[in-house]
């Protein structure tokens, strides 16, 4: 099979280069899809399963486009410089980079937004300014409270704090950014108005905006999604979105020790771009 | 001094490598650095670390690329461990030379894994002018068995409430035993080993890599890690101990393996400016 021709380089934005990699199409292109990552060593451990995935959408037709925010990946800045606001406003960066790919191509074309784990929170968060992309969710978040506090709990985790003292500790890590202040995380600086925002965002979807979302998880089980996205998706339905939602089984691939893949979810999400493009 | 970088893509038998160059503003930076990545990780390294230490080393007048290789992160191609980069390497530091104007050569900066790689790889290029290495990955299941034993077996035995929970039941003693028993037997089958089979051994093929490319080299060790700790006991015996790798090597107490903090990083990062600076000028003379 043909490989599908990429170009690396960095996007000028404020405050530096935001690397992009861009996976082009083979064939005529069906559409557009852009990767909003999760953040710290879950960016680094599902590098290669998203890359596979990145290659496999654009041999089925698909523009890719893979985008590090600022103070992530191999972009400008450092972590603890990050804040919310300029990630989403990384994920607008991305798409517009798209909308004017699409553009070119000269035929109306879909856009599709594909998220994993944190990545959706701030498609969501994106689409409140920004609404009319269909969405590709990979082991959606949903709450970014909920998602803090475990990235926070990594620094009692990496201390191997007894449980009293581990509650202390986040204790005082939580005092700390609510006072403004900058903790320090698993080698991660976070920034109070990193975590501020992280904390408030939450997996919802403008009315009327999203025609159609389609949900990809891993189980150790396989079969259904796990109960907080299944009571989303059904909310979603109720308010006339398209969903679809699948599980498969296989390791977490964003946080095992090893470099791990799960080529079930990217034979699902294949057929999941196709549903997405009708 | 400020620094740009460059995002390249680069060819490695017929598969397709993401790399990043860090570059000084001002050219001239005669000795580069190519950042062997090693572990489950791809060319960012664990909290940013690759990406850190390049932009550090580009403002400081020294260019820096860190790639992935193979099969690993943005790269094509299958999954492969650190004993089969050699290729990639190889395609890297072209890359690299073809890119910078004036560079004399590079020096292979790797962690863990790749310590070990750069090991193999430093004797087969004449453009590798010497090796970073940092917590040298030299595992074997009887180094392994060793280094428990000293470490973690002793210092329980040392430790008051290992005695307390033993004398109160809470410690079963035949499984104690037989673990403490089991490792021992693993740790002897290495002392014994050593010296039947050094070809087959990774430490010992990671020393005569060193020994034959008679290049400069410079260890860094963590004070938190057992790999660290495996690679001290394996530098104390043959044939390591004639290269003596550790004599003057970098220690950092309190950091863990991948050194993760800002300030474990920071320092990393000036110990490798320097010790590249001095190449540099030792070169020029």
């Amino acid at each position: 099979m043909h490989r599908p021709a990429r170009e690396a380089f960095f996007l000028e934005a404020q405050g530096g280069g935001r690397f992009c990699l861009a996976t082009h199409p083979v064939g005529p292109p069906k559409g557009a899809v852009l990767f909003v990552g999760p953040f710290a060593e879950e960016l680094n451990k599902s590098r290669r399963m998203v890359a596979l995935a990145a290659r496999a959408f654009a041999s089925a037709g698909w523009m890719v486009l893979q985008l590090d925010c600022y103070g992530c990946g191999d972009s400008a800045g450092e972590f603890g410089e990050a804040d919310w606001a300029t990630w989403v406003g990384d994920v607008g960066l991305g798409r517009g980079w798209l909308s004017d790919w699409l553009q070119m191509q000269g035929r109306d074309l879909p856009l599709v937004l594909w998220g994993l784990r944190a990545g959706s929170l701030l498609i969501a968060d994106h689409l409140a300014t920004e609404p009319g992309a269909r969405l590709l969710l990979w082991q959606p978040v949903t709450n970014g409270k909920q998602h803090l506090t475990q990235f926070l709990r990594l620094k009692a985790a990496s201390e191997m704090l007894a449980e009293s003292d581990a509650k202390t500790a986040m204790t005082r890590v939580k005092a700390a950014l609510q006072a403004g202040e900058t903790v320090e995380v698993a080698g991660y600086a976070v920034r109070a108005a990193l975590a501020s925002g992280m904390e408030a965002a939450m997996l919802r979807l403008p009315s009327g905006g999203t025609p159609s979302v389609e949900i990809v998880e891993v189980g150790a089980e396989g079969g259904s999604v796990s109960p907080a996205v299944a009571v989303l998706g059904e909310r979603w339905r109720e308010e006339g979105i398209r969903v679809g939602m699948q599980a498969h089984s296989g390791p977490a691939f964003w946080n095992t020790q090893e470099i791990e893949t799960v080529p079930g979810v990217i034979e699902a999400s294949l057929a999941a771009l196709e549903r997405l493009r009708s | 001094m400020t620094f740009r970088e460059l995002a390249l893509l680069f060819e490695c038998g017929g598969d397709e490598l993401v790399g990043v160059l860090s570059l000084p503003e001002r050219e001239g930076g005669e000795v580069g650095v190519l950042v062997v990545v090693g572990g489950p990780q791809y060319r960012v390294g664990s909290h940013r670390q690759f990406v850190l230490l390049a932009r550090h080393l580009a403002a400081n007048g020294i260019p820096c690329m860190r790639f992935d290789y193979r099969g690993m992160g943005d790269a094509t191609g299958e999954q492969r461990d650190f004993e089969q980069v050699q290729d990639d390497i190889r395609c890297a530091v072209d890359t690299m030379m073809e890119r910078i104007p004036g560079l004399r050569g590079v020096v292979l900066w790797g962690l863990c894994d790749g310590a070990s790689a750069s090991c193999f790889y430093a004797r087969q290029d004449d453009r590798v002018l010497g090796t970073m290495l940092l917590n040298p990955w030299v595992r074997t299941a009887a180094t392994e068995a060793r280094t428990y034993l000293t470490h973690y077996y002793w210092q329980r035995l040392r430790d008051p409430a290992f005695w307390k929970k033993l004398l109160g039941g809470g410690v079963l003693v035949g499984k104690a035993l037989g673990g403490l028993l089991g490792t021992a037997r693993k740790a002897g089958a290495a002392r014994q080993g050593a010296g039947q089979d050094p070809v087959q051994s990774l430490p010992a093929r990671m020393a005569s890599g060193l020994a034959s490319a008679g290049k400069p080299y410079r260890v860094v060790l963590s004070g938190r890690d057992y790999v660290a700790r495996e690679f001290e006991q394996v530098a104390a015996g043959k044939p390591w101990a004639a290269l003596e790798a550790i004599r003057d090597a970098v220690r950092l107490d309190e950091a863990d393996h991948t050194f993760s903090t800002a300030a474990w990083r920071a320092e990393v990062a000036r110990v490798t400016a320097e010790w590249v600076e001095s190449m540099g000028r030792e070169g020029a003379r």
